[in-house]
């Protein structure tokens, strides 16, 4: 099965984090086991979702210009509903020059992309091998004390020995508890979501969500689609289908007795999500965890032997992750080629993923919300209360009714006082907007 | 949102899942279900119910599993095991 008995690097697990750091080393001229337990990469795999241009074409410069790429649609409108019983509150963007190349963001579908992606450090001279399921890890003494990862063991007990283990394994992150790496996550962090593709001819898109041809729209929905929980719905335009996601917090789910089936089936019948969607035919569905630990979550990050990068590292941010797994697999990548260079493979050496990791923006956006897993396990009605009071007051300041501006205010004022205290609205708020990822 | 199994659709339809020889899902402990756990939370919370409640015991349909991963972390008394289905097994998307 295996070419060779040792690789300089193995990577456990094909998404965008382990295929990155495939095609970064193969590049470099390392030998490289991609190791995928699926039976192709993104057999197993969901997003909402995007893929973010900027980290990518740090890559693969000009991607979109590449053989058989499977991009869905390139976003230019985004917008943010606070969705009520029957309204909603909208806030967005949309602009043309993302459009254009290089693009903000594209839409995918993994099942589609991870393939493709694995591929790219194929050609670059990463061995892939799929249906391969890494157990364990294998040490080698260092000295008396010592000892490093050299190594995994596979499911039946076979062996591929390395200089450097990178473990990209995914939200779960078993092989990173068991390098003693990772705490077990608590169910309030983590989120829990389900999705849905639903085929749509692109002509109906294009007319429905306002687009031409090529062109994508994103739209986050707060409120109606989880209430009574905190988190998230969400519609992403493909190139003939859509994607629909509706997900919260793990302990809510399981507190409030939600079943994240139903919510989708009951977000699906909203009345302006049901327009959105009318027509379109279901084709596949998926469900999965986000680790949200957060920044004091963070496993560690390097150890004798090795890295661990993406999901398996617990590197989300709001609503980014696939975009910091390719980011931190582009660093494991530049770390253990560094100790290859060296034949070294210590902590001291591979310290340097770690710092460049606590020198890069989204360790400071995830250090700067650290407190807002703890906020909305505190104030689990805050969504809810800021999506009912701004649907409210919308519902007033839009009416054509027989009042003078001046009494129209003070109704407006005093509904959103009676609420609760202003600070509490405020803080609801700011919390929210780095939840729904418009901070 | 209870009886969910009556009233909804059946998730899977569209779901290609090839189940490995062996479960990959374990109740660690048929008692703490019996005894401890008040609401069964597993039975809901799961997105493809795998789980299901029938006379004195939890029933675990692993063949359903689309691998989400919040089962081991959403039992309240971590009472299942859940580890990957062997390599090419389980859900394909």
């Amino acid at each position: 099965m295996m070419g060779n008995d040792r690789y300089n690097a193995v990577v456990v697990g094909a998404g965008p984090a382990g295929s990155t750091a495939a095609l970064m080393m193969a590049k470099n001229n390392l030998s490289v086991a991609l190791l995928e337990r699926g039976r192709y990469p993104g057999s197993k795999n969901m997003t909402g979702g995007t893929v973010a241009s900027m980290p990518f074409r740090d890559i693969l410069p000009e991607y979109w210009k590449m053989e058989g790429i499977p991009l869905e649609r390139r976003i230019v409108s985004d917008e943010l509903w606070l969705l009520d019983g029957d309204s909603a509150v909208r806030m967005g963007f949309t602009g043309r020059r993302f459009g254009k190349a290089p693009f903000n963001k594209h839409t995918i579908l993994r099942y589609k992309f991870d393939g493709w992606y694995a591929n790219q450090a194929v050609k670059a001279g990463a061995e892939l091998i799929c249906n391969c399921l890494a157990v364990d890890l294998v040490y080698h003494k260092t000295g008396l004390m010592s000892k490093k990862v050299d190594g995994v063991v596979l499911e039946g007990g076979d062996v591929i020995h390395a200089d450097v283990v990178i473990l990209a394994e995914g939200a779960q992150g078993s092989l990173v508890q068991k390098a003693g790496l990772r705490k077990r996550l608590k169910p309030n962090e983590m989120t829990l979501y389900v999705k849905e593709v639903l085929e749509l001819p692109a002509e109906k898109i294009e007319d429905r969500f306002n687009l031409e041809r090529e062109e994508g729209a994103s739209i986050g929905m707060v409120g109606y689609p989880t209430s009574p929980a905190i988190g998230k719905g969400g519609i992403w335009t493909n190139r003939d289908s859509l994607s629909i996601i509706v997900g919260g917090y793990l302990n809510q789910i399981v507190g409030k007795g939600l079943s994240p089936l139903q919510l989708l089936d009951r977000y699906k019948e909203h009345p302006l999500v049901k327009r959105l969607i009318e027509g379109a035919k279901p084709v596949k569905y998926m469900a999965h965890i986000i680790p949200k630990g957060g920044f004091k979550k963070i496993p560690t990050l390097v150890d004798d032997g090795i890295i661990v990068a993406g999901d398996a590292a617990e590197m989300i941010s709001g609503s980014r992750g696939m975009d910091l797994a390719m980011i931190t697999g582009k660093f494991a990548a530049e770390a253990a080629a560094q100790a290859c260079a060296l034949d070294r493979y210590g902590r001291d050496v591979l310290a340097s993923y770690e710092a460049r990791i606590k020198g890069s923006f989204f360790y400071r956006n995830m250090k700067g919300h650290k407190n807002a897993e703890a906020y909305f396990n505190r104030y689990q009605d805050s969504d809810f209360l800021i999506t009912k009071a701004t649907n409210d007051l919308a519902y007033k300041f839009f009416e054509q009714n027989l009042e003078s501006d001046k009494n129209n205010m003070i109704k407006m004022a005093e509904e959103l006082i009676n609420m609760q205290p202003l600070g509490k609205t405020t803080k609801d708020i700011l919390f929210g907007l780095q939840n729904w990822g418009v901070l | 949102m209870s009886d969910f199994k009556k009233s909804v659709r059946d998730p899977l339809e569209h779901v290609r899942i090839i189940p490995d020889e062996t479960p990959h899902i374990f109740i660690k402990d048929d008692k703490i279900c019996i005894t401890q756990c008040e609401n069964k939370p597993c039975t809901y919370y799961c997105p493809s119910r795998v789980y299901y409640w029938e006379k004195d015991s939890i029933k675990v349909l692993y063949d359903r599993c689309i691998e989400c991963g919040a089962c081991p972390y959403g039992c309240p008394y971590q009472n299942i095991a859940w580890q990957f289905p062997g390599g090419g097994y389980g859900v394909v998307y």
